[in-house]
């Protein structure tokens, strides 16, 4: 251990270029360089990813060693004095641009990179005069790989989408057919195992990978980059839209494509290609907006779903309390209760870890959350620390996830329902032999864990197994999601992983359910889970609806066009800006009628309450786009984290509910993750629910039929489709397309349906 | 000459030379008199002798030196700037434009516009090219940046219409197919030079 912190605080002192520079031990020559703002030319490297060291065009010389040294790769020992230029050096880099040129397409002027295209610039930058290599031409044609478009004869071999796909996603979807010349990128896997991310096309340096939907519409310069962050889950990564006017018919903005700081950060599958949601048929409507005053004065409930700013439900909160209205945040509220009790039993008013520390995890607990599907985020972090520190994946869930069968080491079955004795549990297990208060001590003695054990069906064996998994590892984190929140004793799963947090080794991560959940449970006390009375629901159902969607009583701004904050699962409050104008009503203008608006919604981003963890700036001083030289994030502020005495009381654990019969749980995929991305073109899904073999014989189903049942008071319509290598008798069941109702599901996400059979698919 | 000669304003001595003109006169008949001589003289007919011989050498001698606008028209220099025309490729008639948006960056005046997509063929093809003719400056600049010696000016000046937009439609400023034997390369801005062949240099194919 002492070896390990001795080696963290030793420094090495280099010179480059001249200049001496003095940096952390462990660090590459390039990361030295960049850090103190010297360029060594890239073309391969890759901030996000391990050194890939496939190009050699980042070589620089180091004085007392022959030939020339790769920087990305190279750690800076102390004493190097290395030189980034020389004639040789500029010489090889020449070289290596004119290799590259071979037989490269002179397309610039079609292709979708150029503007915007490494091998331009560098070609440029090294002033190729001629080239003097060649190489026979060979017909390779354009793939098509569903959103993505490759063209093997513009790619460089670089290497960046293979390594990002393994390494960052964890799909293992690309690989890389060597053969000299005829090397080329391979999609291993058939299309529809891909996730659909768009990362690699992101990191391609060139034109090779490109957004089959956004081909040839636009150029790079004619694009106006809008920075924001997504807002369709609670990741909150960095994008940028980029819009354009619609067409020479068209004067309208339009948002052509989603872009991103590839080089340090990422975006899922919703965030790249589910961007066309706004709301942009809305105009002022002086009628219905008086009527939506008057509905606000006489509303008992205000329900709004926790897909908005901090700045809305600010809003909100003034404008219920001016009216004496109940506030209701059905994705919310169970979170924020969650919260409140984890905080009684950790003594901190956040969890501790966040999607950094998980990366850079050696051993992992998931529990109670479909991790790839509702956190696409946090599996790619958690990609990150399996392919990086080899981490230890164990996957606790009812339902297995094949489709992330290679980074999880351990699948942990449970039986739904029996979340709170999963986590009493691990409470036991983890807390061995930890210092806890007394009290704790005797409850965790007082477990009955054979009983628990029987009716999670997690055997005793295979906790004790973690043992084996977690050996000699260093750093832990448990990582806990929605499943929980809306658990009947979620509160004392909750006060357990408080516990948990507090005397085991492991850091906790709660993902909040919804983009803003953890914004919305810390601007608004007491929210409640369902509606009473008159209702005025804010993208939500109610009596009168104010809709981002379209189609309510009252048209309102989605949430990409209009400027104001979200806090994040990295309990960061970052900005949104506005991509697309907006002609409507928005919810200050109600809230003006109403005495308690502002002149701009973003004037009450200084006025988010200071005592929960926000700080009182400016919304102009928060930066949509800060990244470290080595890649951290540094966009907005992060919340305030306080220590305060933690409570020890726990209950104690209930008999737990059964669910025979045919159970269903609500998931939408990682791509399509709520109405709004249901809303745009190429994210649009038919709503399915998927079954395995097993589920199909217990629910005598099969494949293609037409069936009905009732989820959240709702009568869904779907085509049953069975999936072969799914396993288990739950079946997944989407809501993105139920509109604003999805947003009103406060139940536990497992549930008895009665399924009745309606026809088959084409009726 | 440095900045003090500009900077001095002092005209200094010139050179003026005072005509040696008849005194004007200030008595009363003197200025009759004057008058009664300018009118008797006929100075005016001198003056029109020239232009009565020129009438009649063009009306009779054929050295009409008048053109009659709009039945006759004056030749343009090839380089002269006026309304766009695109050309089509020879070969093929395809036309040249590959929608790379040069053209529409550089514009100084913001005025061409293309909408491109991605057809059937795996080509960006261009599905409509407007260029505002209201706000055009006629520089040459899109003619000159244009890779592909697609968009070029022709020699059409006349732009009187109710609409200016209606010579820029991309259908009409193409090369009409069936007079694509008689398109001419443009000779003006963006050009190739005379002398290109000189400046290529070759890139070795391995076949
Ligand atoms: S990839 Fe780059 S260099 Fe190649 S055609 Fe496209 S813009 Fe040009
Ligand atoms: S497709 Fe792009 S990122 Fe992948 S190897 Fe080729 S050039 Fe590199
Ligand atoms: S949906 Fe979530 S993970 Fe995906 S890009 Fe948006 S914020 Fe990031
Ligand atoms: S001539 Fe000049 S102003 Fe007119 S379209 Fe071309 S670039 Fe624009
Ligand atoms: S510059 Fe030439 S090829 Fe490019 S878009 Fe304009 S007219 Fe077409
Ligand atoms: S950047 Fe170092 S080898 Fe490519």
């Amino acid at each position: 251990m002492s070896e390990v912190k001795n080696m963290k605080n030793k420094t090495v002192t280099v010179t480059i270029d001249g200049k001496k520079i003095t940096a952390n031990y462990g660090k590459t020559i390039l990361e030295v360089a960049r850090e103190n703002g010297i360029y060594i030319p890239t073309m391969c490297y890759l901030t996000k990813v391990e050194p890939i060291a496939s190009c050699r065009m980042c070589v620089v010389e180091v004085e007392g060693v022959d030939g020339m040294i790769l920087s990305c790769q190279e750690k800076a020992v102390d004493g190097a004095v290395i030189r980034t230029n020389s004639k040789e050096l500029e010489t090889e880099r020449q070289n290596i641009m004119k290799l590259y040129d071979v037989n490269h397409p002179l397309e610039c002027g079609v292709c979708d990179k150029s503007g915007e295209c490494d091998l331009q610039n560098k070609t440029l930058e090294f002033g190729v005069p001629e080239q003097s290599f060649s190489a026979k031409d060979m017909f390779r044609p354009v793939q098509n790989w569903g959103f993505i478009s490759y063209d093997p004869s513009l790619c460089i071999l670089c290497e960046r989408c293979v390594r990002v796909c393994n390494e960052i996603v964890g799909s293992e979807q690309l690989q890389i057919s060597p053969g000299g010349y005829k090397s080329t990128i391979v999609n291993t896997k058939p299309e529809n195992d891909c996730v659909s991310c768009g990362e690699c096309m992101a990191v391609c340096p060139v034109g090779a990978l490109v957004s089959t939907d956004f081909k040839y519409t636009a150029n790079a310069w004619e694009l106006n980059k809008i920075p924001s962050a997504c807002a369709l889950c609670s990741s909150g990564c960095q994008m940028y839209y980029d819009v354009k006017h619609g067409s020479i018919s068209d004067p309208q903005e339009k948002i052509y494509r989603v872009t991103n700081e590839a080089e340090f950060s990422s975006l899922c599958g919703a965030g790249r290609f589910g961007f066309d949601y706004a709301n942009t048929t809305a105009f002022k409507d002086k009628a219905k907006f008086e009527q939506a005053v008057e509905a606000l004065k006489k509303a008992d409930s205000i329900a709004f779903s926790s897909v908005i700013t901090n700045e809305e439900a600010l809003l909100l909160k003034n404008i219920a309390q001016e009216t004496g209205a109940k506030l209701v945040c059905a994705d919310a509220a169970g979170f924020a209760k969650f919260l409140k009790a984890y905080s009684s039993t950790s003594g901190r008013n956040f969890w501790s870890a966040n999607l950094k520390t998980v990366a850079q995890s050696d051993s992992i607990i998931v529990f109670g959350l479909r991790v790839k599907d509702e956190a696409p985020m946090v599996k790619n972090h958690i990609a990150m620390a399996v392919k990086r520190n080899k981490a230890k994946v164990v996957y606790m869930h009812p339902m297995e996830d094949y489709a992330i069968s290679n980074l999880v080491s351990k699948f942990i079955k449970y039986e739904a329902g029996s979340e709170e004795g999963v986590a009493a549990m691990l409470l036991e297990f983890l807390t061995r032999g930890k210092e806890m208060p007394d009290s704790l001590k005797e409850f965790v003695e007082e477990l009955d864990i054979g009983n628990i054990s029987g009716e999670s069906s997690v055997s005793e064996e295979e906790i004790e197994s973690l043992k084996l998994e977690f050996w000699k590892k260093k750093r832990f984190t448990l990582i806990v999601g929605e499943d929980l929140y809306n658990h009947p004793q979620a509160e004392n799963i909750a006060k357990m992983l408080g516990v948990i947090e507090r005397y085991s080794d492991f850091d906790l991560l709660i993902v909040p359910p919804r983009s803003n959940s953890l914004g919305v449970a810390l601007v608004c006390d007491d929210l409640e889970a369902n509606a009473e009375g008159y209702t005025v629901g804010y993208n939500a159902p109610g009596d009168f609806v104010l809709s981002a969607l379209g189609g309510g009583d009252l048209d309102m701004p989605a949430i990409n066009q209009q400027e104001g904050t979200i806090a994040t699962v990295d309990k960061r409050v970052v900005p949104l800006n506005a991509a697309l104008g907006y002609d409507g009503y928005v919810l200050n203008d109600l809230a003006n009628a109403l005495g308690v608006g502002k002149k701009y919604t973003i004037d009450l981003t200084k006025e988010l309450p200071e005592n929960r963890g926000f700080k009182a700036v400016e919304f102009d001083s928060l930066e949509c786009v800060k990244f470290s030289p080595l890649g951290e994030d540094l966009r907005g502020y992060e919340l305030k984290t306080v220590k305060k005495r933690a409570s020890s009381k726990l209950e104690d654990v209930e008999d737990l509910p059964s669910f025979d019969g045919v159970v269903v749980y609500n998931c939408n995929s990682a791509s399509n993750p709520n109405p709004f991305t249901q809303k745009a073109k190429l994210t649009a899904k038919e709503p399915k629910l998927i079954g395995s073999k097993q589920f199909a014989q217990a629910a005598k189903l099969s494949d293609g039929e037409k069936v009905e049942f009732e989820a959240e008071g709702q009568r869904c319509v779907r085509v049953f489709s069975i999936d072969t290598k799914m396993k288990g008798t739950i079946a997944l069941n989407p809501t993105f397309d139920m509109g604003l109702s999805a947003f009103a599901v406060s139940s536990y996400k497992f549930y008895k349906v009665n399924i009745s059979k309606v026809g088959s698919a084409d009726e | 000459m440095s900045l003090d000669n500009f900077k001095d304003r002092n005209a200094g001595v010139q050179n003026y030379r005072l005509l040696e003109l008849e005194p004007t006169p200030t008595t009363g008949w003197g200025k009759f008199k004057q008058v009664l001589i300018r009118s008797v003289k006929l100075e005016l007919l001198v003056g029109l002798k020239v232009t009565i011989r020129e009438m009649f050498k063009a009306l009779f001698g054929g050295q009409m030196h008048t053109t009659k606008y709009p039945f006759e028209k004056l030749p343009i220099s090839p380089r002269y700037r006026a309304i766009h025309e695109m050309k089509r490729l020879l070969e093929s008639g395809h036309y040249r434009c590959i929608g790379c948006g040069l053209c529409e960056k550089i514009c100084i005046a913001n005025c061409i516009r293309i909408d491109t997509r991605y057809d059937e063929n795996q080509r960006k093809e261009v599905s409509d090219y407007t260029i505002n003719l209201g706000r055009c400056i006629f520089c040459g600049y899109c003619a000159e940046v244009c890779p592909e010696l697609a968009i070029v000016h022709s020699g059409r000046y006349e732009t009187a219409s109710e609409q200016r937009a209606s010579f820029t439609d991309f259908a009409d400023m193409l090369t009409p197919l069936d007079e694509l034997k008689k398109q001419k390369e443009f000779p003006g801005f963006g050009a190739v030079s005379p002398n290109a062949d000189e400046n290529i240099k070759k890139t070795p194919l391995a076949y």
